[in-house]
């Protein structure tokens, strides 16, 4: 796996808006057929890095290229805090965007299938809780089968079972081929399901690796214990980028 | 070194395994349908989106109410179609741009504040055909409004007309049902302007607050500002009275009364002063109506 060349590589990225500088010589390599974690502090550049790989935003230095096939999309995206417009089912929300890509309803059944929704595909997406609406945005994000798929905090406010069910996800979506790049918080499913992780801290990348490989560096037990070797600072305080205290 | 665009592709990187290959081969049964296919998804989901918004039935439904209501109240009704038109043209000028604003200032905004735009933004959607696709359903839901309660007026007219009408103006003075199709038409095309200059700031702002804000400049400066500028210029000496009926087209307003009076009215009277270029007027719309979506577009690219 790791002698193939990256799907995607993002080299020294930088990004910053106007004087607050955001990621500093950010380089991460993301490869098909693995899941890539993001983890560090809030406020530290994790979905900024994780917009600047799904080609939402473009550096203000250094770069990212796609390495990978060509396909009628080629990143999936989940945001942090995905909505979708009232009115619509979730059946034909998914199905409105499998149509972007030459699909259609049975895509989108499929993809509700695969994060476990399917019985709720009558229902009006503002009448979804948080966690199931996080779960069709999940589904929204596979369609079209994206070679990469970016997902950001999947596994926020859900349940602890549903949680698991989402790294699940994208375990095996990792099994199929799909580079699959997710930040999270939850250190515990991270160590468990992701192949490389990126610790980032204060915009920078201070680890990356496998999970056990940077456990054995660090001479500690878990990621909980990388995580808490490698940031600097207070943990108890959020880090606002620009700000000094 | 600055980011280099997602573009630049490495058509050599095959170096896949089998169960990427099999991966891919799925991907291209589900490739990108063409332009026209996506922007009829965008128009699809816009028509849903009106059609299920009661907010837009109960607006139609007053629009009509309201242009019913000043036509029989002004006798126009009775009086026949030219009569209507007269005593429909100054509320309309009113009404047309509040309505065409309701229906289109939130149409970006919405998918932008909801975090969809992103999401929209890796899809193989170009903006300029998201913005096309918007334009186009807002308009069937602006023009099914507009359209169908002055069809609705026209249809006092025929029962309530208290003169036999001739059914061709074909000649001075003349009412007709030909001179109401065209001032449907012009209104139309005016709602269509205004409607895309609504959708221009819908995909300019990023909050409700500041749409709402930027919408109510607008209209001050579609309803009054554009006219009173171009009063200022006539008093002033900037324009001259032989170039007023060209400088009208600048306002989508004036080029709407101008077209109204110039096609309609005067059609109908069979004399009168030039009011307005009929051609320079259109010209005025259509570059209104083409140029808001251009900087939609823009802000989209954004």
């Amino acid at each position: 796996m790791t002698t193939d060349p990256p799907l995607l590589e993002a080299s020294n990225v930088e990004f910053a808006y106007g004087d607050v500088t955001i990621l500093r010589d950010v380089s991460v390599p993301v490869r098909s057929g693995a899941v890539t974690a993001l983890i560090g502090p809030n406020g530290t550049g994790k979905t900024t890095l994780l917009r600047t790989l799904a080609g939402l935003q473009e550096p203000t230095g250094g770069s990212v290229v796609y390495h990978g096939p060509a396909a009628a999309r080629e990143i999936g995206y989940l945001p942090q805090h995905p909505e979708f417009r009232p009115g619509f089912t979730v059946l034909e929300t998914l199905a409105f965007y499998a149509s972007l890509v030459g699909g259609g309803r049975d895509e989108a059944k499929a993809q509700l299938e695969r994060v476990g929704l399917e019985d709720a595909a009558t229902r009006r997406v503002e009448a979804l809780s948080g966690g199931m609406t996080r779960l069709v945005g999940i589904a929204q994000a596979t369609i079209g089968d994206p070679p990469l798929v970016a997902l950001d905090e999947p596994a926020s406010g859900l349940d602890p079972g549903m949680s698991k069910h989402v790294f699940t996800v994208a375990d095996e979506l990792a099994a199929a081929g799909t580079a699959v790049v997710v930040s999270s918080h939850d250190l515990e499913l991270v160590e468990r399901t992701a192949d490389q992780v990126v610790v980032l801290d204060d915009g920078t990348v201070v680890e990356r690796g496998v999970p056990a490989a940077l456990c054995d560096r660090l001479g500690v037990e878990s990621l909980e214990d990388v995580y808490e070797a490698s940031i600097t600072g207070d943990l108890s305080r959020v880090r606002v980028q620009g700000e000094t205290a | 070194m600055t980011g280099t665009p997602r573009s630049v592709r490495d058509d050599d990187a095959t170096t896949a395994t089998d169960d990427e290959t099999a991966l891919e081969d799925s991907r291209s049964a589900a490739r990108a349908p063409k332009p026209t296919r996506r922007i009829e998804r965008i128009v699809g989901r816009e028509l849903r989106t009106v059609s299920r918004t009661r907010t837009f039935v109960l607006l139609g439904a007053a629009f009509a109410a309201v242009l019913l209501g000043i036509a029989w109240v002004g006798g126009g009704v009775g009086a026949g179609y030219v009569p209507t038109i007269v005593d429909l043209l100054t509320p309309l000028e009113l009404l047309v741009p509040i309505v065409a604003v309701a229906f289109g200032y939130r149409a970006i905004l919405g998918d932008r504040r909801r975090g969809e735009l992103d999401v929209l933004e890796t899809y193989p959607i170009a903006p300029r055909e998201h913005v096309l696709g918007v334009f186009v359903g807002r308009a069937v839901g602006l023009l099914g409004t507009v359209v169908v309660s002055l069809l609705l007026v026209g249809g006092a007219v025929v029962v309530g007309r208290e003169e036999p009408f001739s059914r061709y103006a074909s000649h001075a003075g003349a009412d007709s049902p030909l001179l109401f199709a065209r001032f449907v038409v012009l209104t139309a095309l005016f709602a269509l302007s205004i409607l895309a200059v609504a959708i221009a700031i819908s995909a300019l702002v990023s909050g409700t607050r500041s749409a709402l804000a930027l919408s109510v400049v607008a209209l001050v400066v579609v309803l009054v500002g554009l006219d009173l500028a171009l009063v200022y210029g006539l008093a002033s000496g900037y324009l001259g009275e032989s170039s007023l009926v060209y400088a009208l087209a600048v306002s989508p307003l004036s080029a709407y009364r101008g077209l109204v009076f110039e096609t309609v009215v005067i059609t109908a009277a069979g004399t009168g002063p030039q009011t307005a270029s009929p051609v320079a007027s259109l010209i005025g719309l259509a570059v209104w109506t083409i140029g808001s979506l251009a900087v939609a577009t823009a802000a989209m690219n954004r």
